[in-house]
């Protein structure tokens, strides 16, 4: 978890004065009293907004190599929003997340997620060496076992409030899981920690390897283009 | 049927079970639950078909609706009626109260964690919601009587005195009525009334289709806590019941189970004549003549008290208010205002507000009263609760939309 607060400090102290500047610039006509995109904001072009707000940490496709920072292409809009709205309200933990949605209005929610989740999925790049087979297999077997493809789909894909999980990477998955077995990671529910209780704790990381390397599995079959 | 502003993806009974053995319900309730079943309350009965696999509970919009953007000038209504935005950038409004002094209360489900107070008179044309309970789960029974405010989550029902007096600061509540709720997910929120002293109060079932042991009953309490009873027994998930003003009989909406078929079974509204002796038929019979195809088995549904009027397959009927009112036309009073949130577990989504007319025969007739809801098979709005203000008018609250709007009568 150091990484974690590494990244943290990292992107705060960088993109500190950035995401200001561009809620600043944002904000400047703000005179109707609603706040979406009818209420007289500025169009805002949130593909640029990425660039300089996101891309830093996330990567530009929507997948950096940065340890920890999590692949957001691949995801619903529906999704995304859901945990900048957890972000701003301080309720998912992670400074530096929390730093950056605290000054979004509702608009930048909204523009901001709508441009993210048009990210194409970015497969994991192929490992160095490939999964161990024997694991994979006993891995696949609980995942099957513990239904997790009953909301993440049979490829991990996600959907709508779902994220995809399949290719994401593995310490972020790995501390995702036991965030939610220990309770502390929010979602609007206690979702995950609730389907997590059956789960012993030994074989979260198990699941976070099978996840994070069922891509390398499932993309090369997808026809090209 | 679980209206859809619910769990966003998966709900396991076991925690559920956990928080149950330390309630002060019976432990029987755990019987057909507590097996460690990893599949969600909610996705139990499920069909493995594609198309079943991929519905569930639809999650909530995270932000509200700007005011310019929201349905209002495409909802329908009977001549001579209007409506209008009476409040926008409530996130995820729920239930409806209002207080003596005008104030009204609007509470929040897995969204806002929440309970929001907001003028009666606009200021300087608008209302801002103010936030008098944060950070809160399951922040949704609320009721007001004789100064105070009644708070109920998942877990615990409190009372603060003097509830208009401090909105500035709530500080602690006055009384802690129970804290000994089971909790959970599934079914867990609460709808709150009180009548002659007494506060109602539901807990539904744990789970889509299960024995639910001492949960699917509406309870009473005194409102210090104290005396609590029965007061009905076999309803799976009401979120929404009032009084009769004339009698006093107790009315309610009752969500049905999920994954049976697309058009079965419906929600109902019903009718409680005998408080604390009649089963409504969960888990056993649904909709007062489809036996379950699980526990209906050696059941009759004769056996069970039948629904005064079916409200729609999957339909998530929420809140019922009797018209108290005088604004609007005469047969509207003594009917009932039924809200239906609209389904998540059936392909073709609707959503309006339903009038029902009781035909004093143990039947009711239902009208649509509001429509405009739904366009293109999504939901611009969804209608949760209501609230009959001093001058007649009706208010509606959409939590989807983050708003609330105002009906009025300017026919003749």
């Amino acid at each position: 978890m150091v990484w974690r607060f590494v990244a943290s400090v990292v992107a705060v102290a960088s993109l500190g004065g950035a995401v200001t500047a561009a809620f600043a610039q944002a904000k400047k006509p703000a005179g109707g009293a609603g706040s979406g995109p009818s209420a007289g904001a500025a169009v805002v072009d949130y593909a640029e907004q990425f660039k300089t707000v996101c891309a830093a940490c996330h990567g530009a496709t929507g997948r950096s190599e940065v340890p920890g920072v999590p692949v957001i292409a691949g995801n619903s809009s529906l999704y995304v929003i859901t945990q900048l709205f957890l972000f701003r309200e301080g309720r998912r933990k992670n400074e530096a997340m929390i730093a950056m949605a605290k000054p979004m209005k509702d608009a930048d929610l909204r523009g901001f997620s709508d441009y993210i989740g048009t990210l194409a999925a970015v497969p994991a790049p192929a490992p160095a060496t490939p999964p161990d087979a024997a694991r994979m297999t006993k891995a696949k077997a609980l995942a099957e076992q513990h239904k997790c493809t009953y909301c993440h789909g049979a490829d991990l894909a996600g959907g709508q409030q779902v994220p995809r999980i399949g290719g994401q990477k593995e310490d972020y998955l790995r501390q995702t899981l036991h965030d939610f077995k220990a309770g502390e990671r929010p979602g609007y529910t206690r979702a995950m920690t609730e389907a997590l209780s059956q789960v012993p704790v030994e074989e979260l990381d198990i699941l976070a390897f099978y996840a994070a390397n069922i891509s390398g599995k499932w993309w090369t079959v997808l026809p090209a283009g | 049927m679980h209206q859809s502003r619910f769990l966003s993806l998966i709900v396991a009974l076991p925690l559920l079970c956990a928080a149950l053995e330390t309630s002060a319900l019976e432990a029987d309730a755990a019987a057909g639950a507590s097996k460690a079943e990893p599949e969600p309350g909610w996705a139990k009965g499920r069909p493995k078909t594609d198309t079943a696999m991929k519905m569930a509970p639809v999650p909530a919009f995270p932000i509200p609706t700007a005011a310019a953007d929201l349905p209002t000038k495409k909802f329908k209504l009977p001549p001579g009626f209007q409506v209008e935005t009476w409040a926008s950038g409530v996130l995820d409004a729920r239930d409806l109260r209002q207080g003596d002094k005008g104030n009204v209360f609007v509470s929040t489900l897995f969204v806002g964690n929440k309970v929001y107070v907001l003028p009666e008179k606009a200021v300087d044309g608008k209302r801002d919601p103010k936030v008098i309970i944060d950070k809160t789960e399951q922040a949704t029974g609320i009721e007001f009587y004789k100064g105070s405010l009644f708070f109920a989550t998942n877990k615990k029902i409190v009372r603060y005195d003097n509830v208009e007096d401090k909105l500035d600061k709530l500080g602690e509540p006055t009384a802690v009525l129970t804290d000994k709720l089971p909790g959970g997910s599934d079914h867990s929120w609460k709808y709150l009334r009180v009548h002659d002293n007494k506060l109602y109060y539901n807990i539904g079932a744990p789970c889509n289709i299960c024995d639910p042991g001492d949960f699917a009953k509406i309870y009473r309490m005194n409102l210090d806590g104290s005396g609590n009873e029965t007061i009905a027994s076999g309803v799976r998930n009401t979120v929404g019941f009032d009084f009769d003003p004339k009698g006093g009989d107790l009315w309610f909406t009752n969500n049905a189970r999920d994954w049976l078929s697309e058009e079965l079974p419906n929600d109902s509204l019903n009718h409680v004549t005998q408080p604390g002796k009649q089963h409504f038929g969960f888990p056993f019979c649904h909709q007062g003549n489809i036996p379950d195809p699980e526990f209906g088995w050696g059941k009759s549904c004769d056996d069970y008290t039948k629904p005064v009027a079916f409200t729609g397959p999957h339909a998530g009927t929420l809140g019922l208010k009797f018209y108290t009112g005088k604004m609007f036309p005469a047969k509207y009073r003594g009917a009932m205002f039924i809200a239906r949130h609209g389904p998540w577990n059936r392909t073709k989504k609707y959503a309006d507000v339903m009038v029902a007319f009781p035909d004093g025969k143990g039947g009711a007739k239902l009208e649509p009263f509001m429509t405009g809801f739904v366009e293109n098979n999504g939901y611009l709005g969804r209608p949760v609760d209501f609230l009959v203000m001093k001058d007649g008018s009706l208010l509606v609250s959409d939590d989807h939309a983050g708003a609330i709007y105002r009906i009025s009568y300017a026919g003749k």
